[in-house]
């Protein structure tokens, strides 16, 4: 459903004239264009419509002779309010007296005491006596509801939020109200512990103290901390944060609202693997291999043997950059391998090289979806990616959109999608056969045949039909949320015409409200590539003067000898890269690696010979770049942990001792170079970026974006899927867990996922094995063992295992087909 | 540029040239006399110096002297639950609390929270008492003792031990009436 349209009207509060939104609740209103506040407890706009739970907002509305709830009363034309009456103000004095009956009032031991805003509308609004004298209510307390929250059922004022939440936002349908009236509480349905991706947002939504969480409970007191801004860089979706950091340590992770990016929520994994920054395991010094292991070393001894060891190597040197990477450092590695050591094969992509048009044409402005698009968008089209682990947020705003706005949810991956339910259908394919699928999905909207493309995609041909007909129908906002994978492997080319087309098809060029929008490999993929740090691009997407090797071929050409060193900038290729039996070779074989790590990952670990600590994202500046094209920036909120430097700095030192200095003496300068030399950043600065970003695709500079073909691409007919005859198809997927930030916060590592083998209930029932089971996936002699995981919506003759692990990763494998049994 | 005297000349008032006679002999000792008169004639009011270090003021109950943390008598658990709201009221910002979770096994106060860092700087300290009044559990009191330098700044900052700890009575407390 498009945006709805905004239309003003005027009503009175407290005697004076007031314009609004019509529709808009009473309470958000008067707060922001009248200047009242109304007090509130169980409303929050982002949970969704008002259920009227907690009586707070009582207020007298003209000609309706009982008060009414602020917060679930539209505004109307002609309307005339008072907040300020006798009559209000004895009932919001009777209202906190009521709630208050079995409150404890352990302010003093409360997590929440000073942040509170029970403590604060009893303050400003209540009436400061109570007449309660009998025993309050007793809970057991502290429970722990999961690993990361503890409930305190005695606080509980029953305002439903956190209740809501569960059920309404993230879905997960976990959390209920158990009991009536005071013996009323909070748990989940059957007790199981609360564990669920984004389960720590009501950490933040309860309004008291009865939802903490575990690793910041009695951490501090918010006149002890700081709030820091910034952006989580630990997934794509780049949600904007707040860091509460007392004494130079991160203490906590909150949201920071913003309603193009994150729409107020966070995944645990933003909320909690702050802890990472603060561990012992964290590189906090230089490091260099000495008799077989990593050392401490000094600065100067890391820096002055890097650099002679680079200047050795010379053009046999390759780069992998890793997504967490910023704009800036991207720019210094560009000017460290092409300028000073005249070597061209750096890449940010795991993928392979995509060609530069086809690039252009996928990253094209007018092509552009924006997040926000995807809640008020006739259709979404998921295509080859799963939202909740490639880009966790997405997929609460994507439930948003079904559930508020009608958004009809289409869905087309090889693996089952936890969004299924909510889709209005779901097509699967053979992994690795996106660019069959795209092409068959664009054959059927074209009015062809597309049955034999369905067919070679491994999906159901009615399917296909089906998908077709949805989007055919839904409207003209249509909105494709693709995955990087349809742009990867050898078919990468074919596969971005093929998504081309079917968004030429849809007309997505050019219309508001609808576009591609990518969920790229890493944090900050688009960036990356749009300062030049791919091997056939330059800054700003121009044509690379020579172009160099892409990832695989950097590994390929390691193994060969015919390059020597490789730096690994925030990347490990055992984990990020498709194939880890190359980069095993590749790595052996290279005589210099060094690596920029904040983890010792396995490749760091085995191979690296020198190593510099990373900086956490709580500690860097500089830019990065959003999917949807929207510029934000990273500010420093803690003091480097141990030796850590500045990374910016770190590149430029070694570029100069090589002997030639980039002349970047602060980020920010970096910074505006990149506004410079990109056409389509021009006139951007980092004050104008700020604390929301911008997107660069809606400013006038974005004419200046190199032009790109125009589709429609002649398609050749892709490959059939391997059928599985006794075999199984190999797909992959990389857990939200997975990341050594998770697997280093305390808090979080008993989700840091071990492998599993994803099968269906046929599969594992013609297999003989069972939930749970220990099996053994093999393919050319390589095998990796996990526990069977029987999954209902599981596609037959497919089996799915995870990458990005340390041991057991499916990149060890080589498909498409392996064998699976039990061990 | 150098200094040139010419410019900056002082001009020297200066007294009678000419002492000498009556005139000259009362200007010497006539005023001193007169000043010894009211010096002596103050002897008979007898001395008041108190002789501190050795001999002290005896301190009024409610003097604000340095702080004391309190346990409770019975259990020995400590009253503090760490909620460093003494730390948001003083004005000088000199306290810091860090508080932990009490657990079973570890139990140190009486609510869920104890404070597992609790220190004041004394040498910002103004005495000015608002932490006892802000603390909902007594647990911090102002005390009598008030002779706290010391030769190293960071001495000053009193750890938890320190408060907990039996003061020193170094200080008499004026009885009922005094
Ligand atoms: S636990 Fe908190 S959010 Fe949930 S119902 Fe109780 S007060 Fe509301
Ligand atoms: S969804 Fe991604 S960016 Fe947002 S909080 Fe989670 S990890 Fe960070
Ligand atoms: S007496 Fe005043 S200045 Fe001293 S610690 Fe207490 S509140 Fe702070
Ligand atoms: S001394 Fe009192 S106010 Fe200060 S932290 Fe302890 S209990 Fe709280
Ligand atoms: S905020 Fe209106 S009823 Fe709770």
């Amino acid at each position: 459903m498009p945006r709805p349209v905004e239309k003003l009207v005027s009503l009175t509060i407290n005697g004076n004239e007031v314009q609004a939104p019509a529709g808009m609740m009473l309470a958000d209103a008067a707060l922001k264009y009248g200047d009242v506040e109304i007090p509130v407890f169980c409303y929050d706009a982002k949970i969704g419509p008002p259920v009227g739970a907690c009586r707070m907002c009582l207020v007298e509305i003209e000609g309706i002779p009982k008060m009414q709830a602020g917060c679930s009363v539209a505004v109307t034309d002609g309307m005339v309010v008072h907040t300020d009456t006798p009559t209000v103000k004895a009932a919001q004095e009777a209202v906190l007296e009521f709630i208050l009956i079995n409150h404890p009032l352990d302010c003093p031991v409360c997590d929440k005491g000073g942040e509170c805003p029970l403590q604060d509308n009893a303050f400003g609004w209540g009436g400061g006596l109570s007449r309660f004298i009998e025993p309050k209510r007793h809970f057991e307390k502290p429970l722990a509801l999961s690993p990361l929250i503890a409930i305190d059922r005695e606080r509980c004022i029953l305002c439903y939020r956190c209740v809501r939440y569960s059920q309404e936002v993230a879905e997960d349908f976990q959390l209920v109200l158990e009991e009536r009236g005071a013996d009323t509480f909070v748990t989940t349905f059957d007790g199981h512990p609360y564990v669920a991706p984004f389960s720590g947002n009501i950490i933040e939504l309860c309004p008291v103290g009865a939802l903490t969480s575990r690793p910041y409970r009695f951490r501090a007191r918010p006149w002890d901390i700081e709030q820091a801004g910034s952006v989580c860089t630990l997934c794509p979706a780049q949600c904007n944060v707040s860091f509460s950091v007392r004494d130079e340590r991160v203490l906590r992770v909150l949201g920071r609202d913003h309603e193009g990016v994150d729409d107020g929520w966070l995944c645990d994994k933003g909320r909690f693997a702050y802890q990472a920054i603060h561990v012992d395991e964290r590189v906090t010094e230089p490091m260099m291999r000495d008799g077989g292991e990593l050392r401490p070393v000094t600065w100067e001894l890391a820096i002055e043997s890097a650099a002679k060891l680079l200047s050795h190597a010379g053009a046999n040197t390759g780069a992998l950059v890793g997504g967490e990477t910023t704009n800036e450092e991207g720019v210094l590695l560009t000017h460290l391998m092409r300028e000073t050591l005249g070597s061209n094969d750096l890449d940010s992509r795991p993928g392979g090289a995509l060609d530069l048009e086809l690039l252009r044409a996928l990253n094209a402005p007018k092509l552009q979806a924006s997040v926000p698009d995807l809640q008020y968008a006739h259709a979404v089209l998921v295509l080859d990616c799963e939202p909740v682990d490639d880009a966790p947020i997405l997929d609460l705003r994507l439930r948003k959109g079904v559930r508020h706005h009608g958004v009809k949810l289409l869905i087309g991956s090889s693996r089952p999608s936890a969004l299924d339910e909510r889709a209005a259908h779901s097509a699967r394919f053979a992994p690795g056969c996106g660019e069959a699928f795209a092409a068959a999905l664009g054959a059927e909207l074209a009015g062809q045949s597309s049955a034999s493309l369905a067919e070679a995609a491994g999906a159901d041909p009615a399917d296909v039909v089906a998908l077709a007909t949805q989007l055919r129908e839904a409207g003209e906002e249509v909105v494709i949320l693709w995955g990087e994978r349809l742009t990867a492997g050898p078919r990468r080319n074919e596969g971005a015409r093929a998504l081309l087309n079917l968004a030429d098809q849809l007309g997505l060029n050019d219309r508001d409200g609808a576009g591609l929008l990518e969920i790229p490999s890493g944090t900050n993929s688009r960036g990356l590539r749009e300062v030049g740090v791919l091997p056939n691009a330059s800054i700003g997407l121009g044509d690379a003067a020579t172009v160099g090797r892409d990832a695989e071929q950097i590994g390929e050409a390691l193994a060969a000898g015919d390059l020597s060193a490789v730096i690994l900038l925030h990347s490990d290729p055992l984990l990020d890269q498709p194939s880890s039996a190359l980069w095993q070779r590749a790595l052996g074989k290279a005589s210099t690696v060094i690596a920029h790590a904040a983890f010792l990952t396995p490749a760091v670990l085995e191979h690296a010979n020198i190593v510099f600590p990373a900086e956490s994202y709580a500690e860097k500046e500089g830019t990065v770049v959003h999917p949807d094209s929207r510029v934000q920036r990273l500010r420093r909120s803690i003091a480097r942990q141990g030796e850590t430097r500045a990374e910016w700095a770190l590149l430029a030192e070694l570029a100069a001792r090589i002997g030639n200095d980039p002349k970047a003496l602060t980020c920010s300068m970096v910074s505006a170079r990149i506004f410079e030399q990109v056409p389509f950043y021009a006139g951007l600065s980092l004050d104008l970026i700020g604390g929301v970003g911008i997107r660069w695709s809606e400013r006038e500079a974005a004419a200046s974006f190199p032009a790109a073909p125009a589709a429609p691409f002649t398609l050749d007919a892709p490959p059939a899927a391997a059928s599985p005859n006794g075999l199984l198809r190999l797909g992959s997927f990389r857990s939200i867990w997975a990341s050594p930030e998770v697997e280093a916060s305390p808090a979080l590592a008993f989700l840091h996922p071990r492998q599993r083998v994803e099968i269906s209930p046929g599969d594992a029932a013609r297999l003989g094995i069972a939930h749970g089971e220990n099996v053994t996936v093999a393919s050319n002699g390589d095998s990796v063992t996990g526990l069977a995981h029987i999954r209902a919506a599981a596609p037959d003759g497919t089996v799915f295992l995870q990458t990005s692990i340390p041991k057991g990763s499916a990149a060890l494998l080589e498909g498409p087909l392996v064998e699976v049994k039990r061990s | 540029m150098a200094w040139d005297p010419e410019k900056d000349v002082i001009e020297v008032i200066r007294g009678p040239q000419k002492a000498g006679g009556a005139g000259g002999l009362y200007r010497a000792f006539g005023e001193t006399l007169r000043g010894l008169k009211t010096t002596f004639g103050q002897l008979r009011m007898g001395v008041d110096t108190i002789q501190y270090p050795e001999e002290k003021i005896p301190v009024y109950p409610r003097f604000r002297g340095r702080h004391q943390l309190h346990r409770f008598e019975d259990s020995g658990l400590e009253k503090c639950v760490g909620c460093s709201l003494c730390a948001a009221a003083c004005p000088s910002d000199c306290i810091r609390v860090v508080a932990a979770e009490n657990t079973p096994e570890h139990r140190v106060s009486a609510g869920e929270r104890y404070a597992a860092v609790y220190e004041i700087n004394l040498s910002r300290c103004i005495f000015c008492g608002y932490c006892e009044v802000a603390c909902p559990f007594d647990a911090i009191t102002m005390g009598h003792d008030f002779e706290l330098s010391d030769a190293n700044r960071s001495d000053l900052i009193f750890t938890k031990e320190m408060l907990l700890a039996e003061p020193i009575e170094r200080t008499p407390l004026r009885a009922e009436g005094e």
